[in-house]
């Protein structure tokens, strides 16, 4: 292994674990966003409309991320649509992950027993006031996790961003590789930045995790 | 944490020790076993391409060739660029029959065969494009080509020498580069001269090649592992490029995928 | 723009065949995540210290390097050790145990909703551990887990691309492959693109029937 790779590319790979960073933060924060709003529109709409979120979220979700990003920034100029490779990124990735994320929400949903929003709803309960008092604090239980699972799954789409010439991370990487014709030093370089980024997001999950179950743990 | 840092650096330091030590002759070896694997990105036109579920093009027909003068069977093997440098250090193939760029620091580490194909670094542009008609014609215009590789070093060389000097974008595959000429996000793609020939000719209405090539020339070579035991190997292949120098099939094999024969070298070419 | 259907007609054979191993690796590895994920979960929740740590430590590394490193040390560094698996093999491990770790915090999560009374009572009508988890905790937990099981699977489904490192011809790397040759991205990708969603629309299709009759009991 040669240290001074690492000297001659550090400051391109740093640069390029910024990059990562900034479009997973915004691209999956995004997408937990608008995640949300499709699950409650799913639950609190008409048929034709659940059908359309039905049908988003099977081709979105069913379909590899590259390709859905490939036809965005490579298909997109012939209907007029040119997206800068950040501005793609972002776009395609607060896209994808939406349907994954509105799924999750659907199953915290489903975990609330139906008596207790009906009973809420006996009493003159307000479906916002349910909505923030009874579901969201019960079902965050069950969803923490897999919401974890799925900001860790994202730190690694991030890598299809290379595919559109976003400089993030795995781009920067293998310029290195392919320069000096390596392969240990950069898969190392990857693993430790992006298990970085995973134990910080564990982390974060599991104080979110620790606040959510508090009620549980009175015994 | 930490233990699962020593575990993993445990795995990667086995692997950097081990490799140097893996065979003795691996001619020999061939030999004995009367087959051998080669591994290749199929991904390269005109020298290795993917042509209705089979394997074809340049080096493939050049290789099969060698294989026969080496007296063995020979399999190949589909990997993408990522992959090959382990595999080949792992053993899990005899050796890498892809178009690969001779430079100063590849040498370093891998051993190359004498140059099997003209590298030099040519542009695309998209069909019917008036206003780029010699390679000089890119100053000032946003130019693609594929990060790491030695032609986008020649074109960042050349696009230095004009004013103003080209807007270079740097691409993973040069797959992409194409699609974004297409798509109009840039003006010309650079690669090496005979990928850029062959887009033009499978997409003829949108892809142009732009004449005379430019830069340094350049050469591909195959590559075999690193230090003493790929020695033999590769000068067994050396010899049998050699004949096929002579006797025509060099010629005969590049004419029938580029429409002509380029000049290469049949010794190394002095890299710097 | 010009797009070519014959492209797509006379490349869709070679597509679908290299579609065979997507889902060949997808269904055993699916197999392996679920089976493994269970365990790991038990274990990861388990009041014994040194196995809830060793499955933390697990989910932790499994979770934190990407797929592709451990699909590269699985079949080129495992060979150093003497242990050398054929691509398909190795394969099919990497993606399976790599998405054991995301299952089984998936159901430690469901688990986690299941009011602890119930347990507390099998315990009391001295029920076995066993029966416990098998006729009390697991079916809850897949009941309330199962939309985020399904995107786990069709995750998994779509990572299986990474096989092409160790030699594989699925169906991402023969449509680049195609790529390569015909200089028709948009159309090659756009047909695998079409043959991933059938793939994961029947994945859907029955996590959602389960869900109805989960429901339902």
């Amino acid at each position: 292994m040669e240290l001074d790779l690492f000297v001659r590319y550090g400051p391109a790979l740093i640069r390029g674990f910024g990059v990562t960073i900034l479009c997973w933060a915004a691209g999956s924060l995004g997408g937990l966003v608008l995640g949300f709003v499709i699950a409650c529109l799913y639950r609190w709409s008409i048929a034709p409309v659940r059908w359309v979120i039905y049908a988003y979220v099977e081709v979105i979700r069913g379909t590899p991320f590259m390709i859905q990003l490939f036809i965005l920034y490579y298909g997109g100029p012939y209907i007029g649509l040119v997206l800068s490779p950040v501005q793609a990124g972002i776009l395609s990735f607060i896209v994808y992950g939406s349907p994954y994320f509105s799924e999750i929400f659907r199953s915290g949903f489903n975990a609330v027993p139906k008596g207790q929003v009906e009973a809420a709803r006996c009493v003159g309960m307000a479906e916002a006031t349910i909505l923030r008092r009874i579901v969201l604090p019960q079902m965050l239980v069950p969803i923490t996790p897999p919401l974890t699972n799925f900001f860790i799954i994202l730190t690694k789409e991030t890598a299809i961003l290379s595919v559109v010439t976003v400089p993030e991370l795995l781009y920067e990487t293998q310029t290195m590789a392919a320069e000096t014709f390596t392969y240990v030093e950069p898969f190392l370089v990857l693993s430790l930045f992006y298990w970085l980024m995973v134990i910080g997001t564990n982390w974060l999950g599991g104080r979110v995790e620790a606040r959510v179950t508090r009620h549980l743990k009175r015994a | 944490m930490k233990k699962k840092l020593i575990g993993f650096a445990a795995v990667v330091g086995v692997s950097l020790g081990l490799a140097g030590a893996a065979h003795a002759d691996q001619l020999a070896d061939i030999k004995a076993k009367g087959k051998m694997t080669a591994a290749t990105e199929m991904h390269y036109a005109p020298f290795d391409i993917l042509v209705d579920g089979k394997y074809e093009g340049i080096c493939h027909d050049l290789f099969t060739e060698v294989a026969k003068e080496l007296g063995v069977e020979v399999e190949f093997l589909d990997l993408p660029w990522q992959s090959i440098l382990p595999g080949l250090e792992a053993g899990k193939f005899d050796f890498v029959n892809a178009p690969v760029t001779i430079t100063a620091e590849r040498l370093k580490r891998y051993n190359f065969t004498l140059p099997i194909g003209n590298a030099t670094v040519a542009l695309a542009k998209k069909a019917g494009d008036g206003s780029i008609s010699k390679p000089e014609d890119i100053a000032g215009k946003a130019v693609g080509s594929q990060k790491g590789s030695a032609q986008l070093e020649q074109l960042k060389a050349f696009s230095a020498t004009l004013n103003p000097p080209a807007d270079v974008r740097e691409y993973v595959n040069i797959d992409e580069a194409l699609a974004d000429l297409a798509a109009g996000r840039i003006q010309a793609v650079a690669n090496s001269m005979p990928l850029m020939g062959y887009a033009a000719v499978q997409r003829p209405g949108l892809f142009e090649m732009v004449m005379p090539p430019f830069g340094d020339p350049k050469y591909f070579g195959w590559v075999g592992t690193g230090g003493e035991e790929s020695k033999t190997l590769i000068a067994a292949i050396n010899d049998a490029i050699l004949k096929m120098h002579e006797d025509g099939r060099l010629k005969a094999i590049n004419e029938k995928w580029l429409g002509t024969a380029p000049e290469l070298p049949t010794t190394m070419p002095d890299v710097k | 723009m010009n797009f070519s259907f014959d492209v797509i007609w006379h490349n869709l054979p070679y597509l679908l065949a290299a579609a065979r191993w997507t889902l060949l690796i997808s269904v055993a590895g699916m197999a392996i995540s679920i089976i493994w994920g269970v365990f790991l979960c038990a274990a990861r929740i388990s009041k014994n210290p040194l196995l809830s740590n060793l499955a933390a430590l697990y989910i932790s590394f499994f979770r934190g390097v990407p797929l592709l490193v451990q699909l590269l040390m699985a079949y080129y560094m495992l060979p150093y050790v003497g242990l050398d698996l054929p691509a398909i093999a190795a394969a099919i491990l990497a993606v399976g145990l790599c998405s054991a770790a995301y299952t089984a915090e998936i159901l430690r999560g469901a688990l986690q909703a299941i009011p602890a009374g119930q347990t507390e009572a099998a315990h009391a009508l001295g029920i076995p551990a066993f029966s416990l988890w098998k006729r009390i905790l697991v079916p809850q937990a897949v009941r309330i887990g199962l939309p985020s099981l399904v995107n786990e699977l069709i995750l998994l489904v779509k990572v299986s691309s990474l096989a092409s490192v160790v030699g594989i011809g699925e169906l991402t790397r023969i449509s680049q492959n195609i790529t390569g040759q015909t200089y028709r991205p948009l159309e090659i990708y756009i047909a695998a693109a079409a043959i991933y969603f059938l793939i994961n629309l029947v994945i859907s299709g029955l996590g959602r029937l389960a869900e109805k009759r989960l429901q339902a009991g």
